[in-house]
């Protein structure tokens, strides 16, 4: 991927040096080989630290909500994912088109830097895999909506597996399936680095930051955890881009995928056909975030 | 010298565990933590890790801990019930980064003309069974924050032979009572401790805080905090972070007070009645961590508080790194 990287530093000196954009949002290198970060550059002169590599898997697009009050142009490297999440965050009018220019990755599947930096700790197991979990599910890793593009295109192997392990806890009976989340969510210590870490989670004010009224009391119970969880995942029904980042980031293995895939399979079932974060038509519009005469209301 | 073989490690556990809260570096699922001997069933002792990706901080001040208990009839309130949590407990196995870490701790609340009595009642009655670090691993620094790793204050310091059996020394009075309480399972042996392995990483932090207060307005804070997304988990599995947020809940009538771990990282943390905040922007949050660890708390108390344990390195999902930040902070060239 070596050739990523000289051509990222080529497109972001060309954006800042004729002023099309104020900032670029990519990676950089830290000090292991593992350890690439997102990083927003401004200066002509740090340019060189930009990097693309393997390891590039966090969810950049979550970053725009930095610029959400500006009015200048950021351009954003954004992966497959990452496009879902841009796409997310215009819908969302955090920030519009125009204020974006895209520069497409074509995604051949990232590794988690997270994982290679705690397998090389010594602090607990060290979960093995090369490519991440949600790199080796993923249906759409070349981007198709981009202002210019970087890579070959990626072949996508057809997958139904996403939703395979929601099927099993739908199996469970509804005690079985209380202990399960209890159990879960009881490690839960309210970091809220899945909320930050999420393109849907993109409200100015969570209703986990209010105080007045205070929704969701703040001790780790798991009473207070079942709701943080509970009405994180309903918030995010629907308006959820499957970029699997909340899961990779929560330092406590907690499967987070499961509740928000069965909220996606209930909504592409009740609503759909329909996948969040992958159009800009007027039509494409999360379900729950519009109203339609023909909604289903047997519920009512 | 004295010898605990590993084969007697639980039954030493138990015994110790009879008259005191016990904790030990235990795995729960995929995380691991300084949990409480025999409490949950599913934990697996977990001695062959360097350390546990959740501090031990726990022990003495938990994320949620109960502080009262009220009743309200009208304008009066009447405490039915004040939470102080003594006891005898027993950390086992801590390693010098941690123990620093409970070092700032106690100054935080303990000095300075203050005793925090619910973290006094945790405290008091607390023996420290320290575990030696000879093998050092890719993130640890604490030896730059200057932690001694072979040979920390403790009242028992303990040594991991080759094989895997415990040189066990007591180094106060505490620690010779508790030895007594298990010598029948220790044996008397001739030991090789194991050879010090060096520590790769290096922190050098000479002349950090003292530019830190130079550098309040400097641009460098927009830069370094751009990567980070102001989630809680640096401040949440560091062993030194201490800040807390008294909350209450009621039912009616009945309440009860109880604190819990807060994050310098959240907005919420700065909101002001009024709606006014001081640390609207991610930068200033950012920046208040690091000048919290490595300015204000050397300024206040003459120590760092970051202790080299590494953390919150291996765990931040975007790559901040406090090593760096310490690297960038030396290279700003500050106007004359
Ligand atoms: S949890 Fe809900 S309120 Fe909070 S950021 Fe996410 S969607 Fe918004
Ligand atoms: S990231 Fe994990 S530990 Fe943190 S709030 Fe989310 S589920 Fe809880
Ligand atoms: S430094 Fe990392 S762990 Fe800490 S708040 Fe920022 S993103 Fe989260
Ligand atoms: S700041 Fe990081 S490395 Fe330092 S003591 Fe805290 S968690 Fe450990
Ligand atoms: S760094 Fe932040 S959370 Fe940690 S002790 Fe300091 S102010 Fe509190």
């Amino acid at each position: 991927m070596n050739d990523f990287t000289n051509k990222a530093r080529e497109i972001a000196k060309r954006l800042l040096a004729d002023g099309t954009v104020s900032v670029v949002l990519g990676w950089e290198k830290g000090d292991e080989p593992y350890a690439s970060a997102p990083t927003a550059i401004t200066e002509l002169a740090e340019v060189d630290r930009l990097i693309i590599d393997e390891y590039c898997i966090h969810e950049i697009a979550a970053l725009l909500t930095d610029y959400r009050d500006g009015t200048d142009k950021v351009a954003i490297f954004a992966k497959g994912c990452d496009v879902r999440g841009i796409i997310r965050m215009i819908q969302d009018r955090v920030i519009p088109r125009e204020r974006l220019h895209i520069i497409g990755i074509n995604c051949p599947g990232m590794k988690d830097p997270n994982e290679y930096a705690r397998a090389a700790s010594g602090f607990g197991k060290a979960p093995a895999a090369e490519i991440a979990a949600k790199c080796q599910v993923c249906q759409n890793p070349n981007p198709f909506i981009y202002d210019e593009i970087i890579g070959d295109l990626q072949k996508v192997e057809p997958s139904n597996e996403r939703f395979a392990s929601v099927e099993e806890i739908e199996k469970m009976t509804p005690d079985e399936r209380y202990n399960f989340f209890a159990q879960e969510l009881s490690k839960c210590i309210r970091c809220y680095a899945c909320r930050n870490a999420c393109v849907a989670c993109n409200c100015r004010t969570c209703i986990f930051d209010e105080s007045k009224p205070q929704w969701v009391g703040r001790s780790t119970d798991t009473v207070n955890n079942m709701l943080y969880h509970i009405i994180r995942a309903t918030h995010v029904a629907g308006r959820c881009v499957e970029c699997g980042e909340c899961e990779r980031v929560c330092p406590v293995g907690i499967p987070l995928m499961l509740l928000n895939r069965k909220l996606v399979k209930d909504v592409d079932e009740l609503f759909g056909p329909y996948q969040a974060g992958l159009s800009l038509e007027d039509d494409a519009i999360p379900p729950l975030s519009r109203y339609r005469v023909d909604d289903p209301d047997e519920f009512m | 010298m004295k010898v605990l073989p590993l084969d007697k490690l639980r039954e030493a556990l138990n015994i110790m565990a009879n008259d005191a809260e016990v904790y030990v570096p235990m795995l729960r699922d995929d995380i691991s933590g300084y949990f409480q001997w025999a409490d949950n069933p599913a934990d697996e002792l977990a001695l062959d890790l360097l350390n546990t990706y959740l501090s031990p901080k726990n022990v003495v001040i938990p994320q949620t801990e109960p502080m009262y208990k009220f009743k309200t009839s009208k304008q009066d309130v009447e405490i039915t019930e004040v939470q102080v949590r003594e006891g005898a407990r027993i950390i086992f196995g801590i390693k010098a980064c941690d123990l620093k870490a409970l070092e700032n701790l106690d100054m935080a609340f303990l000095t300075m003309g203050f005793e925090d009595e619910y973290y006094k009642a945790r405290r008091q009655d607390l023996t420290i069974i320290a575990q030696a670090c000879y093998k050092p691993g890719p993130a640890c620094f604490c030896e730059g924050m200057g932690a001694d790793r072979i040979n920390p204050a403790a009242d028992v310091l303990i040594h991991e032979l080759e094989n895997q059996d415990y040189a066990w020394e007591a180094k106060t009075s505490r620690g010779e009572e508790l030895t007594a309480k298990i010598a029948a399972l220790m044996e008397e042996r001739d030991v090789t401790l194991p050879q010090a392995e060096p520590q790769s990483r290096k922190v050098d932090m000479t002349g950090v805080s003292e530019k830190l207060a130079e550098m309040f307005e400097h641009p460098v804070w927009d830069d370094l905090s751009s990567r980070c997304m102001n989630c809680g988990i640096c401040t949440y599995v560091c062993p030194s972070c201490y800040c807390f947020d008294i909350q209450v809940s009621n039912r009616g009538e009945a309440g009860n007070r109880f604190r819990c771990w807060d994050s310098c990282m959240y907005r919420e943390y700065t909101m002001m009645a009024g709606g006014h905040n001081p640390r609207d922007y991610k930068k200033e949050r950012y920046r208040n961590r690091f000048l919290h660890k490595l300015q204000f708390f050397n300024e206040r108390y003459g120590a760092n508080l970051c202790t080299g344990c590494g953390r919150c390195v291996i765990l931040c999902p975007n790559g901040v790194n406090i090593i760096e930040v310490i690297e960038k902070v030396k290279e700003v060239k500050l106007d004359a």
